[in-house]
């Protein structure tokens, strides 16, 4: 399948460009590393409310960690940000890579649960603890293992790419 | 100041820091003395602490001497013993942070916990001095064993009956590197870990820090630090790791700036837990329920926990752009 020419118009903008060839420590590895952050405030949140709910530390009273989903959208908001500036560096890189669409895939299951957690058990203050726990156990479940599924998959893109850029293949 | 300086510097740590620490830990377990059991624990713990740039600073000493008139078989020796020492010092440590933890809350922590230290802190002086031993060898041939000071540096080694016994279980540095970094699987394998335990310490640590310094005020103290662990179990998936990938390319690493920075706010955050809990300011938030303020000293450990843990987030990401920042020859 060609590689649509567009990633290379892309590549080619002076924002591309600056992301990727600047020597300024606010270049790219900023934008990895408040990726890196934005990924521990989202997905830690949400680890420590799924373990919670799962039986973790249980004298911790439930309803104030409704708070906590405040940090989640942040940390989700600040990736969705720094997500789309990588991929403005790198589109032929990201969108040629089908490990990208499989963690793509795993962030929107993961967010998907994380939006019903927060509405379904933790947006109704009349539920006792323990019907909390009953409704949210299926959901801390999954959302667990779609955060390793997302995260293993982001860490595999490097090692899987077939393109650096447009017109040159990974590792040819 | 160069890697041979803060190798020499960092490498008599390991082997004395864990005879002294046996040392308390042997007359604290038949005097039966508790206070001295906890400090050899703290000791065995700080210690596992500093091992780590003592083990990394061995390669950048590495780098340094290599060449003509010194044994590479010598060097090579040395760094399969720490390859195996390192673990067992780690190891001690981590058992001994596992007892303190224990013990804060059923003093005296169980059989097996003191078990387990006095069997692993055997092992790891032994390894230690073993470690210590072959590195001394590779720049003092007046140590070597039935060698004259003037003898030429040898190409193969003969082991005495020990040494030729602990051998068997030193791992080929060589083949360990490789053993790393041959499958792209393993290596994303590992990184995704060291991610997952970073989610942990951020998500359990954080969260307390937060809690401390006056945010989500209605949660009582006491049950958001018994989710620590989980955070400790985070860092020691991230100790071993980052060790492994360090040993799989340490010429990636060891020139990096941001390497030794993050190493320094590793040492620090050491400190700043030591200021929580070996003084009486983790007592005064201990038992802290919802809605209470915490008072201004426990606020500035966690703001500079917070601070320090974002410092190594931050140079772990540095490590790879800033990969040639430090000379390897000075």
């Amino acid at each position: 399948m060609a590689v649509p020419l567009i990633f290379s118009t892309i590549e080619q903008s002076g924002i591309s460009r600056w992301l990727r060839e600047s020597q300024s420590i606010f270049g790219f590895y900023f934008i990895l590393l408040f990726h890196t952050i934005g990924m521990s405030l989202v997905v830690g949140a949400n680890a420590v409310v799924d373990l919670r709910i799962l039986g973790v530390a249980k004298d911790i009273p439930l309803h104030p960690l409704k708070r906590l989903f405040a940090i989640m959208w942040t940390g989700l908001g600040i990736n969705v940000t720094t997500g789309l500036l990588l991929l403005t560096a790198y589109p032929t890189k990201a969108l040629t890579n089908p490990d990208f669409y499989i963690k793509l895939s795993f962030i929107g299951l993961a967010v998907f649960t994380m939006y019903k957690l927060n509405v379904q058990v933790f947006g109704d203050s009349s539920l006792s603890e323990a019907a909390m726990v009953a409704k949210g156990k299926i959901m801390a479940k999954w959302s667990l293992v779609f955060w390793i599924g997302a995260v293993g998959s982001g860490r595999l893109l490097s090692e899987t790419a077939r393109y650096f850029f447009y017109g040159h293949p990974a590792g040819g | 100041m160069n890697y041979a300086h803060l190798h020499l510097l960092l490498n008599h740590v390991p082997v004395i820091g864990s005879i002294v620490g046996f040392g308390l830990f042997l007359i604290s377990f038949f005097g039966k003395n508790e206070d001295l059991r906890k400090s050899s624990y703290i000791i065995f713990a700080a210690v596992a602490l500093v091992t780590i740039p003592a083990f990394l600073s061995g390669f950048g000493a590495q780098q340094m001497i290599k060449g003509p008139g010194v044994s590479d078989a010598l060097i090579n020796r040395h760094e399969g013993s720490a390859l195996l020492s390192l673990w067992f010092m780690e190891l001690t440590g981590a058992i001994a942070l596992v007892g303190l933890w224990q013990s804060h809350t059923t003093a005296p922590p169980p059989r097996w916990n003191v078990s387990a230290v006095m069997l692993f802190s055997i092992l790891t002086v032994v390894l230690m001095a073993r470690t210590g031993n072959t590195g001394g060898d590779i720049r003092h041939p007046e140590l070597r064993p039935g060698a004259e000071a003037t003898a030429p540096e040898p190409t193969t080694i003969t082991e005495g009956t020990f040494g030729a016994f602990i051998h068997k279980f030193e791992p080929d540095p060589d083949k360990f590197s490789d053993a790393m970094t041959f499958s792209k699987w393993w290596w994303t394998f590992m990184m995704a870990a060291h991610f997952l335990g970073l989610i942990l310490i951020v998500g359990t640590v954080g969260l307390f820090d937060a809690r401390i310094m006056g945010f989500l005020k209605q949660l009582p103290i006491a049950p958001l630090h018994r989710l620590l662990p989980w955070g400790l179990a985070g860092l020691a998936v991230n100790i071993v790791t980052g060790l492994l990938a360090f040993a799989g390319r340490p010429e990636n690493y060891i020139f990096s700036i941001a390497l030794w920075l993050k190493i320094l706010a590793l040492l620090l955050l050491g400190l700043n837990a030591a200021a929580f809990y070996l003084t009486n300011v983790f007592g005064e938030v201990e038992n802290l329920g919802a809605g209470e303020d915490a008072p201004i000293s426990a606020k500035l450990i966690a703001a500079s926990s917070l601070f320090l843990w974002f410092a190594v987030i931050t140079m772990g990401r540095y490590i790879q752009p800033l990969t040639d920042t430090l000379l390897g020859s000075n």
